[in-house]
């Protein structure tokens, strides 16, 4: 398809997943049989060396966030797959459950084993119910076939995995505020210090990865780490990454390719360019929490350290492309009400000051706004940004402050001509 | 309390509530299994899921309450989810918004006047590339246009037997 | 101990302390929402920003969620944090009706006052506010959801630190509602904390719902009436009417909360029964002839019968002042018959904690802070509510909790119960002793050696006694146990409940003094011809009323002084009024032997409300207010001693009297009180209480207490009678089906409908002693 390697997308198949047989068949399970061939450190080593990074949205070195997880600690200890894939721009995690399910499977249970966690939760989102019953079919096959239970493959390892499906709100999508969720409390993020490493579900150490990232761990353990770091086109990166395109692309597809191709590449080849032809006009590269690329990032790697450079961040590698007749503070205000709306109340800033961001959007959207709104807009953002208790509202802020340091003459139009100038 | 939940479900619940240490856990899950079954949660649906896990009605109701896909008002026989986020507002998810609220006859919040369909809006449903989506009970319709969803609608209705 | 830096000030502070108590420690005081001593910091509101310089967390953080550290620089006055604070009063301002000229809480609102410390002063937000639709949260809360700002303190308040189950947050983004499932009265004994704790106007007292603005109300220091923990209180009152109490804060006894029965029951100050004019043999009269009177009346038995034909019986709800002037008073007289308690079993029993208290006595304090609870012939919730709260705080920190009890005793937190008879209360204390429980159940000897080697094992356990149940022989057997398992290390708590206020007083004046069976036999055999009762009731607070009243019948002269419309009040020949505890200072010893001051809230009178009869102002006028004629007990009894009638030289002339007292001099109200030092060296000779005895065939009756409806001042509370149980019987099941009866069955008692309940013990019929009507 796009003439790069294919690792979490090589069985994928135009008319539904794939389960034990063909999965199997393409080599699946054989990453399980050698994990436990290994120690629970070396396999901890392994993946620090791949370079894997979460590809939940933060972007934290899987293998560290593993070496910080007390293995040899007694008692319960848990890993969760965090599956809440809510981010508008985003539905990687859910290309990857439709297409191949096993795979996720098998890299929650060669995780377990590696952080000795044996018990495991797989946390999807409302919406997903399809992911759900074919993660619940993996599941049943892989404990029929000996890859769960007791004793696995005779390694002595015992592993369980039970599906959660949740019943909506972003919020989940937070690691703490999912693992509230799971225990059926409500699900505001909790404060860190302690972490999940430490105490997380039922207060018990707790590991949490995204699906995309724990299905990439069977690959590693098969092909090596060197192998994985050659995935990316960029010198520190490592791996694939599957991109969902969407917006005013002509092809909006979700797309393995190698970390560190440029944006241009992503917008011209791979999602056929803008639709109607019209010119591009900004992005977001990876998620609605990602501040704005515009058409001078066209040659931007998308990895995680470039796109860091260029102010933005991968996120989800949810490429939400706008053309140049988008209005940027419509999209913005559609954003900030997203965030708005799913904020879970806990803290000030995000509750009631992205309300306000949002009213202050809303003005200018409606061609009401001033310049005294365009100051308090600012000061709205300075004081929302890094003051929250959790990184939902922090999110929020990316594009809204992307837009005040990229289209701030847009705002002024609107304030000018007292209505949208794209109507 | 039949209507609003078999009495094996109950039976099936209470006997894994007492199996396990943490039967909170399973409050969504019943939530869920009272509105697959009652259509939506009443008050009586609340209790019987505290009653059913050894909870308070209170605990339960705060999380009946904070996630969006339990309904505690009654809805119609099918749940119309437009999503309005991002992606599919780039993609004409408003002009469909008004289309959807035509046809109907109703806002959003509404159930149509037969009881089958309730339109609300929600946010993004993962269907990006397949912009702009909805939501119809857990089936998503992806690349909607007005004639396709009124197909759909039409199709929904044969379903239910309306 | 770490040092750190605060606006360019240095301060060390004990380890584990926030930078925002640090700063406080400075005078420096930040605005902050949900941060609150008690509850603990959560980091929600993001109003206590400062910016740290220096140290390991640098820049804007939330001072509560950052624990002090040596070398950490603060500032709290950089602009950029002061820019946040005034940020987050604007948001939370937002949606806020600004209704403060009809809000309760005006004028002691946090909210108002942080929105001026937080600099926010001009409004900016001029779109849609969010609005609720408010639910009837029953008698005692109003609710008013509309003027929230959603700093979680009430659902921390209510659910986590006071365990109630029936209320919570609901929905989410800026649609948090906080309340009930379903509308309807709080069950939560403690649910009126919620009106403190709430820093606007959510919840809000609807007992005193557009009474007084807060600045027009009369407050000051006072100690709850209702039982013998002595929790602190401020009562506040206008135009004579007592008409609210809000917590004070002890860091001792209550902490920061108390039990509703405190907040709501103070309505016997106004009640429309009072008795508030001197009589003399049913002619009233003025104070001063009343007191004249008596003296003469006193006088004139001594002279015809001798001195030991006048006796008299002080009180648990008197001041320790007046209770010690009547001793006095007794002994100028040469008179030897004084008492302080009318029941008996109450009576000795303190005197037995008296006799025996020493370092061990635990503060609520202690009970917060203990790992093993262990309670024997205690009812918490009943008998002293917020002790309920404490040994809940010392569950939620893994203590261990063991009730040892006749009743079903609940408490709002995990316990272990063991169903004991009530003679069991004390041999099962002889039994951990002992470490044999041979002649237990097995199914509870298991959980007894568990017990035993649990008091021998944790670190800061507490053993509870209920003295209506354990008697003098079972406080003795408590104390006997403690001191069995303390260790050099580190002593074995005792808490034991008294009845009253001031029990712990009255006990100690009564040192050995006689009992209430020998004043009656007294009586009867005709050795005793006046009694003086100071605020006390011996027609209904005797164990036996019937044989009291009886022996009460002999009486020539009964001299009555109360505040409250007593039966003794009712029948005296001279009735000199009293002041309520809010009226007057003074003071009172707790259980645990604690000396503390309260000082005049409101002056007695009848309510403007009263003798303005619903109108305002009165039509009539005077030159004296209606109804302020009573005087402070310890008044009245100066006068009848013919002292100088100041509280400072009373008490001056008290502690001269008795060096245990020397506290007296320098108490002040606003203090966390002094304990007595007392010695135990020479342990007083007491009466003995006479067993128990139920005829062959008959279920021994046994009275307990109520949250509501037992204590003579919460009685005489309107505002309480939504609480108050209808008359009960609790039988256990195996023994109501003997009888043929059923849970909910009515009986044939002088009560009705029979609980049923597993937690108690088999062999007793419960009663709760509920007062019957008022005044008669």
């Amino acid at each position: 398809m796009s003439g790069y390697p294919q690792v979490l997308f090589k069985n994928r198949q135009p008319d539904g997943p794939v389960f034990r047989a063909a999965y199997e068949q393409a080599g699946g399970y054989q990453g399980l049989r050698k994990a436990l061939q290994m120690s629970p450190g070396d396999l901890i080593d392994l993946v620090k060396k791949s370079g894997l990074r979460g590809r939940g949205g933060a972007g934290f070195i899987t293998g560290l966030k593993w070496s910080f997880f007390p293995i040899d600690k007694p008692g319960e200890k848990y890993l969760v797959c965090n599956g809440d894939e809510m981010e508008p721009g985003t539905y990687k995690d859910r290309q990857l459950l439709l297409a191949d399910p096993h795979q996720l499977v098998e890299g929650m249970i060669i995780s377990a084993y590696a952080l000795q966690a044996p018990v495991g939760y797989i946390f999807l989102r409302y919406a997903y119910e399809t992911c759900s019953r074919n993660v619940e079919r993996a599941i049943d096959e892989a404990r029929n076939a000996g890859f769960l239970g007791t004793n696995i493959l005779g390694s002595g390892f015992d592993c369980d995995l039970h599906v959660h499906r949740s019943a909506g709100r972003y919020i989940l999508g937070e690691e703490t505020a999912l693992l509230n969720g799971l225990e059926g409390r409500r699900p505001n993020p909790r404060s860190k210090p302690p972490f999940p490493a430490q105490s997380g579900l039922f207060g018990k150490p707790t590991n949490v990865n995204n699906v995309e990232t724990l299905a990439n761990i069977p690959h590693i353990v098969v092909n090596g780490s060197e192998w994985f770091k050659d995935l990316a086109l960029t010198v520190d990166g490592a791996g694939t990454k599957l991109f969902g395109l969407s917006g005013h692309l002509n092809r909006t597809a979700c797309f393995e390719l190698p970390l560190g191709v440029t944006l241009r590449e992503v917008v011209e080849e791979h999602g056929g360019g803008m639709r109607q032809g019209k010119p591009f006009k900004a992005c977001l590269p990876g998620g609605a929490s990602t501040p704005y690329l515009t058409a001078e990032d066209l040659d931007v790697q998308l990895d995680f350290d470039p796109i860091e450079r260029a102010k933005s961040r991968l996120g989800t590698a949810g490429v939400t492309a706008f053309d140049a007749d988008t209005c940027m503070v419509a999209v913005t205000r559609n954003l900030t009400q997203f965030f708005a709306r799913e904020s879970c109340g806990w803290c000030t800033p995000c509750r009631e000051g992205l309300q306000m961001v949002l009213w202050l959007l809303s003005r200018f959207e409606a061609g009401q706004g001033t310049e005294t709104d365009l100051a308090m807009l600012k000061d709205q953002a300075r004081n929302i940004s890094g003051r929250a208790f959790c990184a939902l509202a922090e999110g929020a802020m990316g594009p809204i402050q992307s837009l005040l340091e990229r289209f701030e003459d847009e705002i002024k139009d609107h304030i000018r001509k007292g209505q949208c100038p794209f109507r | 309390m039949q209507d609003l939940l078999s009495q094996e479900q109950i039976d099936h619940f209470k006997a894994k509530a007492d199996a396990i240490a943490h039967p909170h856990e399973l409050i969504v899950d019943v939530l869920r299994a009272v509105q697959d079954h009652h259509g939506w949660v009443p008050d009586a649906g609340v209790e019987l899921v505290a009653a059913t896990l050894g909870v308070t009605p209170v605990e339960v109701e705060e999380l009946a309450t904070f996630y969006d896909k339990i309904y505690r008002r009654p809805v119609g026989r099918r749940v119309i989810h437009l999503c309005d986020s991002i992606c599919c507002w780039a993609t004409g998810s408003e002009a469909l918004a008004a289309h959807l609220q035509q046809r109907l006859g109703i806002a959003f919040g509404e159930t149509t006047a037969d009881g089958l369909f309730t339109l609300l809006p929600t946010c993004c449903l993962g269907a990006c590339g397949d912009a702009p989506a909805m939501m119809i009970g857990l089936t998503t319709y992806g690349t909607l246009t007005p004639e396709k969803t009124d197909e759909i609608l039409e199709q929904v209705r044969k379903e239910v037997g309306a | 101990m770490p040092k750190l830096t605060i606006d360019n000030r240095e301060v060390t502070v004990p380890e584990g302390t926030n930078v925002l108590e640090a700063a406080r420690g400075l005078g420096i005081v930040i605005p902050h929402f949900c941060y609150h001593e008690a509850l603990g910091a959560v980091g929600a509101c993001r109003l206590c920003a400062m910016t740290f310089a220096e140290g390991p967390v640098k820049g804007i953080q939330m001072a509560c969620m950052v624990k002090a550290q040596d070398g950490m620089v603060v500032s709290t006055t950089d602009p950029a944090a002061s820019e946040l604070r005034a940020h987050v009063i604007e948001w939370l301002m937002m949606s806020h009706p600004h209704d403060c000229p009809v809000c309760d809480e005006g004028g002691e609102c946090q909210l108002q006052d942080m929105t001026i410390a937080g600099g926010h002063g001009l409004r900016r937000y001029r779109g849609l506010k969010r609005t609720f639709v408010n639910q009837d949260l029953g008698p005692f809360i109003e609710h008013e959801m509309n003027r929230c700002i959603t700093c979680y303190r009430c659902v921390r308040t209510y659910r986590e630190y006071c365990g109630g189950t029936d209320f919570g947050a609901f929905g989410s983004r800026d649609r948090v509602f906080f309340g009930r499932f379903r509308e309807g009265r709080l069950e939560s004994p403690f649910s009126g904390n919620l009106v403190d704790v709430c820093p606007t106007g959510v919840f809000t007292d609807k007992t005193f719902r557009f009474k007084s603005r807060f600045w027009d109300l009369q407050e000051a220091p006072s100690i709850y009436p209702h039982c013998s923990l002595g929790c602190r209180t401020i009562p506040g009152g206008r135009y004579r009417e007592l008409q609210r109490v809000r917590a004070g804060m002890n860091p001792e006894t209550n902490g920061f909360f108390i039990c509703d029965r405190g907040r709501f029951g103070s309505g016997y100050v106004n009640h429309p029964d009072r008795p508030r004019t001197a009589r003399i043999d049913d002619q009233t009269a003025s104070v001063a002839d009343a007191i004249k009177a008596v003296r003469e009346r006193v006088t004139t038995t001594i002279a015809r019968y001798g001195p030991q034909s006048v006796a008299f019986l002080g009180s648990s709800r008197a001041s320790f002042e007046a209770n010690a002037l009547l001793r006095q008073w007794a002994a100028s007289c040469g008179a030897q018959m004084v008492l302080f308690e009318a029941n008996q079993r109450r009576d000795l029993a303190a005197r037995a904690v008296v006799a025996r208290v020493a370092d061990q006595a635990s503060r609520l304090a202690d009970v917060r802070d203990s790992d093993l609870i262990v309670l024997i012939g205690a009812d918490p919730l009943a008998e002293a509510p917020v002790l309920a709260l404490a040994i809940r705080q010392a569950a939620r920190r893994q203590a261990r909790v063991v009730v040892l009890d006749p009743r079903p005793v609940a408490l709002p937190c995990r316990l272990t119960h063991l169903t004991q008879t009530p003679a069991q209360l004390v041999s099962v204390l002889e039994a951990l002793r002992q470490d044999d429980f041979g002649s237990w159940p097995e199914a509870q000897q298991k959980t007894l050696k568990t017990v035993a080697k649990g008091l021998q094992e944790a670190e800061r356990p507490v053993l509870i006694g209920g003295a209506d149940l354990l008697g003098a022989e079972g406080v003795a057997a408590l104390h006997d146990t403690a001191e069995h398992f303390a260790t050099t290390d580190r002593s074995v708590g005792v808490m034991t409940l008294l009845a009253g206020p001031n029990s712990f007083g009255g006990a100690v004046l009564a040192d050995s003094g006689p009992d209430f069976e020998t004043l009656c036999d007294d009586l009867q055999e005709g050795h005793v011809k006046a009694l003086v009762c100071l605020q006390s009731d011996p027609f209904r607070e005797a164990r036996d009323p019937a044989k009291s009243q009886v022996a009460l019948g002999h009486l020539e002269l009964l001299v009555s002084i109360d505040a409250t419309p007593s039966l003794a009040a009712h029948r005296a020949d001279i009735f000199l009024p009293a002041r309520a505890t809010v009226e007057m200072a003074g003071s009172y010893i707790n259980n645990e032997g604690r000396l503390q001051a309260f000082l005049p809230v409101i002056d007695p009178g009848e309510p403007i409300r009263v003798s303005g009869q619903g109108d305002h102002p009165p039509r009539e006028f005077s030159s004296t207010t209606p109804g302020s004629e009573p005087v402070a007990d310890w008044q009245l009894l100066a006068g009848l001693l013919d002292a100088v009638p100041d509280l400072a030289a009373v008490r001056e002339q008290i502690a001269r009297n008795d060096p245990r007292f020397a506290g007296l001099v320098d108490l002040q109200a606003e203090s966390e009180g002094q304990r007595l030092t007392l010695s135990t060296a020479v342990v007083p000779t007491l009466p003995k209480d006479p067993p128990e005895t139920s005829a062959e065939g008959t279920l021994p009756l046994l009275p307990t207490t109520a949250f509501i409806g037992s204590d003579w001042l919460a009685h005489l509370s309107t505002a309480l009678e939504p609480l108050r149980p209808e008359p009960q019987v609790w039988l256990h099941p195996e023994q109501a089906s003997r009888l043929d009866l059923a849970h909910g069955d009515r009986v044939v008692l002088t009560t009705h409908l029979g609980h049923c309940h597993e937690g108690m013990s088999p062999g007793e019929m419960i009663v709760c002693r509920l007062e019957k009507e008022r005044g008669r």
